[in-house]
């Protein structure tokens, strides 16, 4: 971790081969898209029965990610925690990379992706997935604007003077923001939970517990993204520039958001397979554990790797003292994310539904992996999210009143 | 290093003020937005949600429905073909579904579904354009240039009545000329589409005079063609139909009742034994 200020401009062998990466990503990205866009959605592995699969849970999984954006700009803004303030340019732009990534996303994967717009014209203000669309149209328009003054600064603009007065004017919008940001991001972070919540038909996923987990998890993992991002940026740059107690201290936020998410999702489990269970719910279990690998995904993937591991590496402090090991359990977390999201989506949906009564036969369980197309748009996401994130380090300045601001 | 963070949390009473007013603030504009009586979705709402059920509309003189004897179906698959000729279906995407099943003593029989035209119907609820929505008669309607096909309505239904439009579609119909004509349009690419009870027969036929369940123009297909009368359709609304008279002289079920849903078609049981 030496502290020997970058050259600038200067491509390196190892940002040649960043790039080249991030552009076969894209390239296969693009190629995917458009496969997608001429053939249309049967070249995925989706079907009537299983209508949702990977790219929701990729869409469930970045916007939760994305969550450091809201949590970390009320701390800053609102609980005047200022010790925080460095990292909520990071915060920020990873909140701005989830959030189009998602949309992204979902963009492929509507029917009719020209009818994007439908949503903002034709309400139907009963629905999760309107309310959701609503939340994260504003959002977006909130990271933006949130973000202006970073982009407002950079040096590209420096011969319109006007532009950073302008940037420099929207910053003091900050702490409303943050508060319109912190009541949207917890709507529609818990409405993700809700568009599953609220299904009658579908024993596993109607229950009340469904948005309070989302919205928690939420809340754990985000940070811990942003905290991971900001040690990373310095590893690459090799500038120190936000401390370390600061990161150390989100860590162990995060550590025990991650308990109480631990805590609330281990009484679901109870709920679901114990005391609250219903005919409905139990052969939903019970077919899970038969046909699929519900069982090892959740023990090992949400509760082991994606909670309890970061946790450990979080809050004991022999561990959390090696920024290693802090990005470790936040890559860690995320995964767990990525599981539960996956798990709580196709999971679901394999569960046949029961709606014959009196009746011996029972429905064959759906089966779903998915197909390469859809492998290759997330890969394309993935490389949009990496260049995103790559250019905001190179160009912009995401670490004001640091002493390391460009214009040496 | 090895020194624990001290983390110094400076809340005045003012943040809290500002914290909790923000939170009772967003809830109650939500409850306002959405079901106060300043609500300006709250006439939407009532109409949406509860308008279409009886209690509401006591004055209401349609609501079509459909009722299955699976006593007497006999799972010739007429009623399939039929509807699959006359709205135009895919061969491998029935909007009207035949399954051979058994009773719990072991009897087999045939279950046939179109789709239940629920007056709270799931998928009406969770559209977020209002693709979907229930007509004054009762029927579950589509507007295929409204769906964004997001195929959250496919996900909600209780009773798999919904598909999806995954390719363009450029199959020749197996079912025509055979078991009838085209009636209505195929649909496009990328929307999901369902039975509509043949709104467009029954549209027409009131149009021009005629009773839907009476006169064979203006009744869906499926009811048509069944050779052994297994399916009725009337107004559930009118005493003198023959679909009340069915209902109230038979026992009858609905699928998965305990939903709420108030489905417009009732099923005859089939002799357990």
């Amino acid at each position: 971790m030496t502290s020997t200020p970058v050259q600038r401009r200067r491509v390196t062998p190892g940002l040649l081969v960043w790039g080249v990466l991030i552009a076969l990503l894209l390239g296969v990205g693009l190629l995917s898209f458009y496969t997608v866009f001429t053939d249309g959605l049967v070249v995925t592995n989706l079907s009537d029965s299983i209508p949702w699969g990977l790219w929701i849970t990729v869409d469930l999984s970045a916007i939760a990610l994305g969550a450091g954006a809201f949590a970390l700009s009320a701390v800053v803004y609102l609980f005047k925690l200022d010790r925080y303030r460095p990292i909520v340019r990071i915060a920020v732009l990873v909140g701005l990379i989830g959030y189009t990534a998602a949309l992204l996303t979902l963009v492929a994967d509507i029917g009719r992706p020209d009818r994007f717009w439908h949503p903002w014209v034709y309400w139907n203000v009963h629905s999760v997935l309107w309310e959701i669309t609503m939340c994260i149209t504003i959002y977006l328009m909130i990271l933006t604007v949130e973000f202006a003054p970073t982009i407002s600064e950079s040096r590209f603009f420096n011969r319109w003077p006007i532009i950073s007065r302008i940037g420099h004017n929207l910053h003091r919008l900050a702490p409303f923001l943050a508060v319109a940001g912190l009541m949207i991001s917890l709507l529609h972070q818990s409405s993700l939970g809700a568009t599953y919540g609220v299904l009658k038909a579908r024993p596993i996923w109607f229950k009340p517990s469904m948005p309070i987990m989302f919205i928690v998890s939420a809340i754990a993992v985000g940070p811990a993204i942003t905290m991971a991002a900001a040690f990373i940026i310095e590893w690459v740059t090799g500038r120190r520039t936000i401390s370390h107690d600061v990161l150390r201290s989100i860590a162990r936020f995060s550590g025990l958001a991650l308990l109480v998410y631990l805590y609330v999702r281990l009484w679901d489990l109870a709920v679901l397979t114990y005391y609250g269970s219903t005919p409905g719910s139990s052969s939903a279990m019970s077919m899970l554990s038969e046909f699929t690998p519900y069982g090892f995904g959740f023990w090992v993937g949400e509760i082991i790797l994606g909670i309890i591991v970061p946790v450990i590496l979080f809050l004991v402090p022999r561990f959390n003292r090696n920024p290693l090991n802090l990005v470790l359990g936040a890559g860690l977390a995320a995964f767990g994310i990525v599981v539960n999201r996956w798990n709580v989506t196709v999971s679901g949906l394999v569960v046949p539904l029961s709606y014959s009564p009196g009746t011996a036969v029972q429905l064959e369980p759906g089966s779903y992996s998915p197909s390469i197309v859809e492998w290759g748009v997330v890969a394309g996401v993935i490389g949009y999210a990496l260049l995103i994130f790559t250019l905001g380090v190179l160009l912009l300045p995401l670490f004001k009143k640091q002493g390391t601001t460009p214009s040496e | 290093m090895a020194k624990k963070t001290k983390i110094e949390v400076d809340i005045s009473r003012r943040d809290f003020v500002t914290v909790a007013a923000t939170a009772a603030g967003s809830a109650v504009v939500a409850s306002a937005v959405t079901t106060g009586p300043l609500s300006p979705f709250g006439e939407f709402k009532r109409r949406q949600l509860t308008g279409e059920s009886e209690e509401i509309h006591p004055q209401r003189e349609v609501r079509w429905g459909m009722v299955v004897n699976l006593d007497r179906c006999i799972g010739c698959e007429y009623c399939l073909r039929a509807c699959s000729a006359v709205n135009d279906v895919a061969a491998d995407k029935p909007w009207n579904i035949v399954l051979e099943d058994q009773t719990t003593t072991g009897r087999t029989f045939y279950f046939s579904r179109p789709c239940m035209q629920c007056q709270h119907a799931p998928c009406v609820e969770v559209c977020p354009v209002q693709a979907t929505y229930v007509r004054e008669d009762g029927i579950v309607m589509m507007d295929y240039d409204r769906c964004i096909g997001c195929r959250y309505c496919e996900v909600a239904c209780p009773y798999d009545a919904r598909k999806f439009n995954w390719d363009e579609r450029t199959d020749e119909n197996e079912y025509v000329p055979t078991w009838g004509h085209p009636e209505v349009e195929r649909r496009p690419r990328g929307v999901v589409e369902k039975c509509t009870f043949c709104s467009h027969r029954i549209d027409a036929g009131v149009a021009n005079g005629l009773e839907p369940g009476v006169d064979r123009e203006a009744t869906p297909a499926c009811v048509n063609a069944c050779p052994v009368n297994a399916r009725t359709f009337g107004n559930l609304m009118d005493p003198e139909s023959e679909i009340v008279y069915t209902i109230a002289s038979n026992p009858t079920v609905r699928l998965r009742e305990d939903l709420g849903t108030d489905p417009s078609v009732f099923y005859i049981p089939v002799d357990e034994l």
